[in-house]
């Protein structure tokens, strides 16, 4: 009966929010006067088209952009450089992202001020370039805010100590057969570790056909993406409109399954014309050293001028164009934030509580379920983490209705529990059961109970994965944005849905300044981690 | 089970509902309604993307924590419907008590919330404020777009549709819709309206339709489908020629008025529009915007409506979202919101019903960005015009 | 074919780990170094092969055919591999893997070649199997293969054995060596283990001051 240590908290505060939140909103979309409004919508399709269009294109992007860095700078002393870095960047909400990039590339943004003390203009050009019919503004930000999360993941599998030295003498093996740097990655390492990156591509993927912060902020807007389309009918006030949303969730999420399995069938359809490419012999391809260096220069100035802008903008007022300094600085924004603390303290605290809450889960199953139960957990997280947020949070809406959990604090400390403990079980569970059992053998003998045994010499083992888990569980608990809306009721504010209440008025300055604190509490966490996991004797 | 537990929740509602909807008859109710509201807690959801709106909310909940022991919590809301789907949701849930216990609402959400019995009432008139409210002067204070408030919502503030922009690059400020078509094919890609539901653009598409339409009594009534089309054609019309000299060329729009604030301040557009007649002065003051501001309304007049709050039926806090309701009626209250310095939002109140030591609360001087020639406000049209126009709009300009 | 070294020698981290010394390994000869482990034996074929990461550091002349690679890429060499792990690669075919280091050329004659060097190890037919299927022995000769046909100039072998049970490892010295000498391929062996040295070959031995010499 030890096993019910670990699955029974497991099963009521994280799974059946789950399951039940799917069930209900399975059963509200039960309504076919719902599903004939839907589609006699006339931007469904287009909708539909911008948000499969928006999410492969920055999947491919993404995973293109990641995979040129790091053939340009595996094996090289840059390696490590890039590896801090992305850490840092990984975590950062996408909407506070978002909002600086936008003020960076707009019409009248810092870039056309720039050309316009060059070129003499007055006026703001004709710029089409954010929030454009074809959504590109709302790719580049995905794009920019996945590559750091991918090049994290291809880091942390090539980091692993067997398969990095494996990796290695592959790669001597390879070179002796006459392949070059750039060969070698595209023909032994990426295939070793694409397979390996499935599920999180799968994340960014329907992350970027689902994302409803950002492509407020960014995206198109006649017609704006459909999960966007969506989230304007869940809102509205007309009963009959809520119920056209509810079937639009379900059918956004059937299509990206279908969308998915075509994908699927047609890689195993045409996936052996790739053998070629593998058997075609030696090739002397050198590694993209300089375009990677480039690149990884590239990316790095940008986020460093996004940070430096949103800092700027949390200090300005009035700042017409084409000044490219503000006219006066003034504090209101940031004595605003500090004055009202309520979104800051919840989102810190919810955070903190669902970050230890799925630690504490996460460490029980291991500790008393066997690990040949793992991949149901798995397959859950997966599930919690690859369905769009909007049907998942949808539904727990509904559940927590009937339960008397909206508008309470602990409600959305369970919205958040749902995504914050996929992502920690799946950090965890390679590095938690993989840790040597021999050990235990070797301090049993030594007369160490076993609780002794893994406050002392397990947990401190393990202090790498466990603080690089919390690190991630902060920065998505602090990103969340539409579970904490729907289940708060407005009655708990947390940073993201005060920026975006916000951004609703306008109010730059107090936007930016948001925007920081919440791009800074995920920054300041990964320092940490990093710090921390360093000490480890 | 769950369905038996849900009807008792709802027979309960509305059996708690009865005694309450009674008027005050006496001062002794009332003040019966004050000792109970003490202690208790508002939620008040009311849309926050403004930050001089947040701080007088925060200045009211100061109010009335020192005067009538009640905490005021501002809800912050980026959209209002958000609220009458909570609300609805709620109340089938049987949730009690609800989430919101007082909301700042008017229009389609009223009349949905209304029309759904979501809304808890009547209770305005009995409110000893509201004797001060100008009823006559302002019919809008108990017609909300063509639906009667019936005191199920109390007026808060008065809006009417105003457009602002630099008067140092207008040399003539357009002076109604046609003129707004000619000002905008000489400048093109420098004005715009936001996207329809956004009610700022929403209430643009009305204001075309006013001057486009015959019979402007036909606003007044319900429409339907089938006369819709055929009463709407030269307002599309005029839409039509107006757009391809938009901003983008009228293939994308701003998703909010707030956008064409920022665009304006930012110089990327010549004008923009509010609902807020003094917003302008307002953003002078708070320097977002530069002194050469200006504010005009077409001089045959713009449509113009009012704000309410009203309360939910599941609201927790019945006796002290009423006191609030009647405190926000209160001259000073009223006053200090109309000030440009805090709000500049115009009172609801009539002059002539203050005593002279009321009217001190209410401080009139000509600022920098305020509307110099007020022109007549014109009520908005019967409610269920307002999804038609939005479909249609989509229809048009949406794909 | 030859493999020359000139003045060869290896430091670590500016300390010297073999002092310089000169051999030259003929058309079909298989040499063998011995040493313990730490000695810098894999070191020393890791620079002749060219991939020798700081803080080891090779220095002297490298010479193929009387040609200087020394500062050549690895890949433009010539020099084949095998280690104590097969090294397959685990997404490829056993053909594909053979296919992976052949020069490029018209596919029929590539997939010939491969069928017949499959013949050579003992498992004709087997091109479309996983690596993972294969026992240790088959991956060793696959291994052995893959090198081979990609027609190196000169062979560097660590510890190719050490893996094996020892009764596999006395058919595979056998086989490789046989294979080596018929391709007239000069090799070198790097390995603790006396029995690996071919019957008759040469050995050297590194000292603990790093001194080379002749067994």
């Amino acid at each position: 009966m030890k096993w019910l240590g670990g699955a029974l908290p497991l099963s009521v505060f994280w799974l059946a929010p789950l399951l039940g939140g799917l069930a209900a909103v399975s059963f509200t979309a039960n309504d076919p006067a719902a599903w004939r409004a839907f589609f006699s919508h006339p931007q469904i399709w287009h909708g539909l088209a911008l948000s499969l269009a928006t999410g492969t294109m920055g999947l491919a992007l993404s995973v293109a952009i990641a995979l040129w860095i790091a053939a340009g700078l595996h094996g090289n002393m840059a390696w490590n450089k890039m590896q801090q870095l992305v850490g840092g960047f990984l975590s950062l909400p996408h909407l506070a992202f978002a909002v600086g990039f936008g003020f960076l590339i707009m019409p009248s943004g810092l870039i056309a001020r720039v050309i316009a003390l060059a070129l003499g203009w007055t006026t703001p050009p004709p710029w089409v370039t954010t929030q454009d019919p074809y959504g590109f503004a709302l790719l580049a930000v995905l794009v920019l805010k996945e590559v750091p999360f991918i090049l994290w993941l291809i880091a942390g599998h090539m980091q692993r100590p067997e398969f990095s030295s494996l990796l290695n003498e592959q790669a001597r093996v390879a070179r002796s057969l006459g392949h070059g740097d750039g060969s070698i990655w595209l023909r032994v390492v990426l295939p070793q570790i694409l397979p390996r990156l499935l599920w999180p591509m799968v994340i960014v993927w329907v992350y970027g056909a689902s994302v409803v912060d950002m492509a407020l902020v960014t995206g198109p807007t006649q017609p704006p993406p459909l999960a966007v389309i969506i989230w304007g009918d869940l809102n509205n006030a007309q009963q009959a409109l809520n119920a056209r949303g509810a079937a639009g969730a379900v059918f956004l999420t059937l299509m990206l399954v279908t969308a998915g399995l075509a994908f699927a069938s047609a890689w195993r359809l045409f996936a052996p014309l790739l053998d070629v490419f593998f058997t075609q012999g030696p090739s002397g391809a050198g590694a993209p050293r300089r375009f990677a260096f480039a690149l990884l220069v590239g990316f790095r100035s940008l986020y460093v001028a996004v940070f430096l802008l949103l800092f700027l903008l949390s200090l300005t007022g009035f700042w017409a164009f084409p000044a490219l300094l503000p006219p006066q600085m003034q504090f209101s924004a940031w004595s605003e934030l500090i004055e009202s603390p309520a979104p800051l303290l919840n989102s810190l605290s919810l955070a903190f509580v669902s970050v230890a809450v799925a630690l504490t889960f996460a460490i029980a199953w291991f500790e008393t379920v066997d690990e040949r139960f793992d991949i149901a957990v798995l397959a859950f997280s997966l599930a919690a983490l690859t369905l769009p947020a909007i049907l998942i949070a949808q539904g727990q809406y509904f559940l927590f209705l009937h339960l008397m959990l909206n508008g309470s604090w602990f409600g959305v400390l369970l919205g958040h529990l749902t995504p914050v403990f996929a992502y920690v079980f799946i950090v965890l569970q390679g590095p938690y059961r993989a840790f040597d059992p021999r050990y235990r053998s070797v301090s049993y003998g030594l007369n160490t109970d076993a609780l002794r045994f893994w406050a002392a010499i397990k947990v401190p083992l393990l202090k790498p994965p466990l603080l690089t888990a919390a690190a991630v569980g902060i920065g998505v608990s602090i990103a969340q944005y539409i579970p904490s809306q729907l289940i708060g009721s407005g009655r708990v504010s947390t940073l993201t849905t005060e920026a975006v209440t916000l951004a609703s008025g306008g109010n730059r300055a107090l936007l930016a300044a948001f925007s920081l604190v919440l791009m800074a509490i995920p920054l300041l966490a990964f320092t940490l981690a990093t710090r921390f996991a360093r000490n480890t004797p | 089970m769950k369905v038996t537990r849900r009807q008792l929740l709802r027979t309960t509602l509305a059996a708690g509902l009865l005694p309450v909807t009674s008027q005050f008859s006496s001062a002794a109710d009332w003040a019966a309604l004050e000792s109970e509201a003490k202690g208790q807690t508002v939620y008040f959801n009311a849309w926050a993307g403004s930050e001089p709106i947040n701080a007088y909310i925060a200045w009211a909940g100061e109010m009335l924590k020192a005067v009538y022991d009640i905490t005021l919590i501002h809800a912050k809301i980026a959209d209002t419907a958000e609220v009458v789907r909570r609300v609805r949701d709620e109340v089938k849930a049987g949730t009690v008590p609800g989430s919101a216990d007082l909301v700042w609402i008017n229009g389609e959400n009223f009349r949905a919330m209304k029309q759904d019995k979501l809304l808890f009432g009547p209770f305005a008139q009995s409110l000893p404020n509201f004797k001060y409210v100008d009823t006559e002067g302002k019919p809008t204070t108990l017609v909300d777009f063509a639906e009667p408030t019936e005191g199920y919502e109390s007026p808060w503030g008065m809006a009417q549709l105003t457009f602002f922009g630099d008067g140092s690059k207008i040399v003539q400020s357009p002076d109604n819709m046609a003129e707004l078509v000619s000002f905008a094919t000489s400048n093109p890609g420098r004005v715009t309206y936001p996207a329809p539901p956004d009610f700022h653009g929403t209430t643009f598409v009305k204001q075309a339709l006013l001057e486009t339409i015959g019979d402007r009594a036909q606003l007044s009534r319900p429409v339907t489908k089938d006369t819709f089309q055929a009463i709407t054609a030269s307002m599309f019309e005029l839409l039509d020629r107006m757009h391809p000299h938009l901003w983008r060329e009228g293939k994308q729009f701003p998703q909010r008025q707030a956008q064409l604030k920022q665009m304006l301040a930012d110089g990327e557009l010549l004008m923009a529009l509010t609902f807020n007649p003094n917003e302008a002065a307002n953003l002078v003051a708070g320097k977002a915007l530069p002194f050469s501001t200006i504010s005009w309304q077409f001089s045959g007049g713009t449509i113009g409506n009012t704000h309410f709050v009203a309360v939910p039926i599941n609201a927790k806090a019945r006796a002290a979202a009423q006191v609030t309701a009647n405190f926000l009626l209160s001259p000073e209250a009223q006053g200090h919101k109309a000030n440009l310095a805090t709000w500049g939002d115009p009172t609801v109140l009539s002059m002539n019903k203050l005593s002279a030591e009321e009217a001190k609360f209410f401080a009139t001087s000509d600022v920098a960005g305020s509307v110099k020639k007020p022109s007549p406000a014109i009520p908005e049209p019967h409610g269920s015009w307002v999804p038609l126009i939005e479909a249609a709009w989509l229809e048009h300009y949406g794909a | 074919m030859s493999l020359s070294l000139h003045a060869v020698s290896l430091t670590l981290a500016g300390a010297p780990l073999i002092t310089a010394f000169d051999l030259v390994v003929e058309d079909g000869e298989v040499v063998t170094i011995m040493g313990p482990s730490g000695c810098g034996k894999s070191s020393l074929l890791a620079y002749i092969a060219g991939d020798l990461t700081p803080p080891l550091l090779g220095h002297g002349r490298i010479f193929l055919n009387e040609r200087d690679v020394t500062d050549m890429r690895p890949e433009q060499r010539k020099i084949g591999r095998l280690f104590q792990d097969d090294l397959l690669f685990p997404h490829l075919t056993v053909g594909q893997n053979i296919l992976f280091g052949m020069a490029r050329g018209s596919k029929d004659q590539r997939v010939e070649k491969m069928r017949l060097s499959l013949q050579q190890a003992e498992l004709g037919g087997w091109e479309d199997r996983m690596p993972s299927t294969l026992s240790g022995g088959q991956k060793a000769r696959v291994s052995l293969m893959r090198a081979l046909v990609a027609e190196p100039s000169c062979m560097l072998l660590d510890e190719p054995f050490n893996k094996l049970d020892e009764e596999l490892r006395t058919s595979m010295r056998a086989y490789v060596y046989s294979h080596l000498q018929s391709h007239g391929i000069p090799s070198l062996v790097v390995s603790h283990d006396k029995a690996d040295a071919p019957r008759g070959g040469r050995v050297l031995h590194i000292r603990k001051s790093g001194e080379i010499v002749h067994a």
